[in-house]
């Protein structure tokens, strides 16, 4: 079985980075009360930065230009919902609909109608010296893409940034409760509209990471529904960044689960296993939040109680 | 001479509604200052122009003497004003220490904060745990939060929005007396109330405004209750349809020998009876204990009780909203149940009126709503209940305090049911609205309903009472003769020779 082991948690943790940085974003865009249903356009749009942004030869152009693409995607959302107040689940609706559309377009638009499968450079897997010389955890956890390393390091910096700032902390009661936010001081607009940037960012690197260090090329539609996944890891981490991380992980682990099955050579058709992550999303949102506690301005468009 | 804080014929207009006419104010260094007047006179909209949270169309703000353009809460933080919501700015689900620090820049340490406030509550009195999140405290504590954060930015001059009215008698002169400390210190408070005897007690200097405009200012001790009467209701004093009721509930703060309850009732029917009823709530804390008592048709029973003695899930229980632990409960069919959040628990705010009317029992019945109907029987409600709006059409948020809690009263009470249960209907609305609310109760009292009241004015449950009973710590007494003292003493949980709720022999009837 340990021949089995090795490579699920390594594909658990591979698979998990994109959602990872994903749902990490969205923790941070919803503490502050915006809930980005808009996520997966956010991720697609990551997804076609990155291709081009690789064009150059250059992985990193290739990771800046999907986060420049996430941050524009929610550009366009945050000023639709933060500064204009609109809906913020017809607007997210509208910007994922909109932004799958979009790229499929720009796409043949940039890289013709030939079908034919554009490459791009690929980040390889970066051994860490030592620690991924442990049994069993070592490889999984430290013998993945340089992006993986950089989700570690987000991790620990939104959590200090959400619980050691003062930054952090009216981000937190602007979620909570703007009233309280504005009245000593500070500026609810501009600190959601931080927020859902900063999101915009994080989910970009996740489209580009699920480019650059997973599939090697963009194919339309290819976020397959991950930004809806994401926003049901931050309701399962509570809102917490170890607690995405380790959700994220979850879900990553379900994904793995096809090539652990696959090379076990099980007869149940692979269709199974490619359903799982969409069924534990399900049954997350059902039964695995009940007792989470949303930020309780979440979703609200005044930031004034009449 | 320089004011710590001058407004200066300040104006505010709100579509076609004039909040504010070339209104002022002059608070001189360490005074108390009352500001007075009636909802929608404008105290709470010049307050938050002097507080940078809203921009004035016409006039001045001026701090020390020098003109500020504050162009927004921070501004006026940084320059030295503090102020407390009546509605309090806090964040529930963070803790103490946390709220204090909110606004504030840089890193954010737990140790530092907790250490601040640790220091703060000694130099200032206001002593709190900076660990307890803001939503497991009660209100008084949750008040001294608010204050504790204004200080903790250093606030010269402290604007308190009716403070007390949240408050039970004990813990409002505490208040009070802190606030007398902190003006010795040289410092500023602008008290913003209703109540006069409160601010004739506390305040130095009074001003008084009507319809956006400054009516009166001066010396407290230049003024007294009539002076501010005649000021705060100005011409139309005999023009209101509640006039006749207005002077007679204006007396709880007048004329403290009008406030006791009338004298033995005609006994009507019991409608309500608990037997040995305990509530045990979620969390295992005892909010009721072995509580016997009867409630009579056309009686008005006051139930008088300091903050978090088991009033809450009392009250719940008479409405049917709650099922005990243990005992017996009779309720009757119709209850009216008129809760203390109006926002909360009683009004739908984005939705019409006729809407909020249809509302009631709305759980009960079934198929097409009989919307002609209810757009009749909700014009004569709003007719009869004095409810100031342009019709049944009128979204409820577009409603002033005092007429959002005339229509739920209205809403309630006009199924003519057997049992009014009020849970501070009066809080929050000024003297005409408090008026209008008192004496419908009095009304559905004298039609036959039997009414319970809970009010955390103590001063209210003895105007209204036919008979008071005392909450302390989840248990029920009866006060036989509810003076003032007597009743506060006993909601203190005092011994003053009254007879146990709890004797099982001994249920507790008029008397």
């Amino acid at each position: 079985m340990t021949d089995y082991l090795t490579p699920f948690l390594e594909a658990t943790v591979r698979t998990a980075t994109p959602l990872a940085l994903a749902s990490l974003g969205e923790s941070i865009s919803e503490r502050a009360g915006v809930i980005n249903v808009g996520l997966e356009g956010v991720i697609i749009s990551g997804c076609l930065g990155a291709v081009v942004g690789a064009r150059s030869g250059s992985v990193l152009a290739g990771m800046a230009a999907g986060a420049v693409a996430g941050m524009a995607a929610a550009l366009i959302f945050a000023v639709f919902v933060v500064w204009l107040r609109a809906d913020q689940i017809i607007t997210g609706t509208a910007l994922t609909i909109g932004a799958l559309g979009l790229t499929a377009t720009l796409y043949r638009a940039l890289f013709g109608t030939s079908g034919v499968a554009l490459s791009t450079p690929t980040m390889g897997p970066l051994a860490i010296p030592v620690l991924s010389t442990i049994p069993v955890l070592g490889p999984a956890l430290f013998r993945q893409p340089p992006v993986t390393y950089f989700l570690y390091l987000m991790v620990g910096v939104v959590w200090w940034f959400l619980y050691r700032t003062h930054a952090g902390l009216a981000l937190r009661a602007v979620g909570e409760n703007p009233e309280a936010a504005q009245a000593a001081g500070i500026d609810a607009v501009r600190t959601q509209g931080a927020a859902v940037l900063a999101a915009g960012a994080l989910g970009g690197l996740a489209g580009a990471s699920l480019v650059l260090a997973q599939v090697g090329t963009f194919t339309e539609r290819m976020s397959a529904g991950r930004g809806f996944i994401a926003i049901a890891i931050v309701a399962l981490g509570r809102w917490r960044p170890l607690g995405v991380a380790l959700a994220a992980l979850l879900f990553g682990a379900a994904s793995a689960l096809q090539f652990l099955f696959q090379s076990t050579g099980t007869q149940l058709p692979y269709q199974l296993f490619l359903a799982l992550p969409y069924v534990l999303t399900l049954i997350v949102l059902a039964g695995g939040t009940a007792h989470a506690r949303a930020p309780a301005a979440l979703g609200r468009r005044d930031l004034e109680s009449s | 001479m320089t004011f710590a804080l001058e407004l200066r014929d300040v104006s505010k207009r709100f579509g076609s509604v004039e909040a504010l006419a070339r209104a002022s104010l002059r608070v001189r260094p360490g005074t108390v200052h009352a500001l007075l007047g009636e909802n929608g006179a404008g105290k709470t909209t010049l307050m938050r122009i002097a507080y940078g949270a809203m921009r004035p169309d016409a006039g001045t703000v001026f701090l020390d003497g020098i003109a500020a353009n504050l162009r927004s809460s921070a501004d006026a933080i940084a320059r030295g004003l503090g102020m407390v919501h009546q509605h309090f700015a806090l964040v529930p689900a963070m803790t103490v220490a946390e709220n204090v620090a909110l606004g504030m820049r840089g890193r954010y340490d737990a140790g530092a904060a907790a250490a601040r406030v640790r220091a703060l509550g000694q130099a200032t009195g206001l002593v709190l745990d900076p660990g307890a999140r803001v939503e497991t405290l009660p209100v008084g504590a949750q008040q001294r939060v608010e204050i504790v954060k204004a200080l903790a930015r250093d606030a010269r001059v402290l604007i308190l929005d009716e403070p007390t009215s949240v408050l039970p008698p004990g813990e409002a002169e505490e208040l009070l007396r802190w606030v007398r400390r902190f003006r010795d210190q040289g410092r500023c408070v602008v008290l913003i109330t209703h109540k006069l005897r409160e601010a004739l007690g506390i305040a130095d200097d009074v001003t008084v405004l009507r319809r956006g405009a400054t009516i009166l200012t001066g010396p407290a001790d230049t003024l007294d209750e009539p002076a501010l009467v005649a000021a705060l209701l100005g011409g139309d004093e005999r023009e209101g349809p509640t006039s006749s009721e207005s002077s007679a509930t204006l007396p709880p703060a007048i004329s403290p020998a009008a406030i006791l309850p009338r004298g033995p009732l005609p006994a009507g029917n019991p409608v309500a009876t608990l037997r040995h009823v305990s509530i045990t709530d979620a969390r295992g804390r005892r909010a009721l204990h072995d509580a016997s008592l009867d409630v009579h048709q056309g009686e008005i029973v006051g139930l008088a009780a300091v903050e978090g003695s088991g009033q809450h899930e009392l009250l719940r229980l008479l409405a049917g909203r709650l099922t005990p632990t243990a005992g017996d409960v009779t309720l009757p069919e119709s209850i009216a149940f008129i809760p203390e959040d109006r926002h909360r628990d009683a009004l739908v705010l984005g939705m019409t009126l006729l809407e909020n009317v249809a509302l009631r029992g709305l759980g009960a019945r079934r198929g097409r709503m009989p919307w002609g109907e209810l757009r009749d029987s909700t014009e004569s409600l709003l007719a009869r209940f004095h409810v100031r709006a342009t019709g049944p059409g009128a979204l409820a948020r577009e409603l002033s305090g005092g007429n959002q809690q005339k229509l739920v009263l209205g809403r309630e009470l006009s199924s003519h049911p057997a049992m009014v249960v009020a849970e501070n209907p009066t809080r929050g609305l000024d003297i005409r609205a408090i008026a209008s609310v008192q004496a419908q109760l009095r009304a559905a009292r004298d039609a036959g309903s039997a009414v319970v009241l809970h009010s955390s004015d103590l001063d209210e449950v003895l105007a209204l009472a036919d008979r008071v009973l005392v909450l302390h710590d989840g248990r029920v007494q009866v006060v036989d003769t509810p003076t003032r003292e007597r009743v506060g003493r006993a909601m203190l949980g005092a011994t003053i020779g009254i007879s146990s709720g709890a004797a099982p022999a001994d249920v507790p009837t008029a008397g």
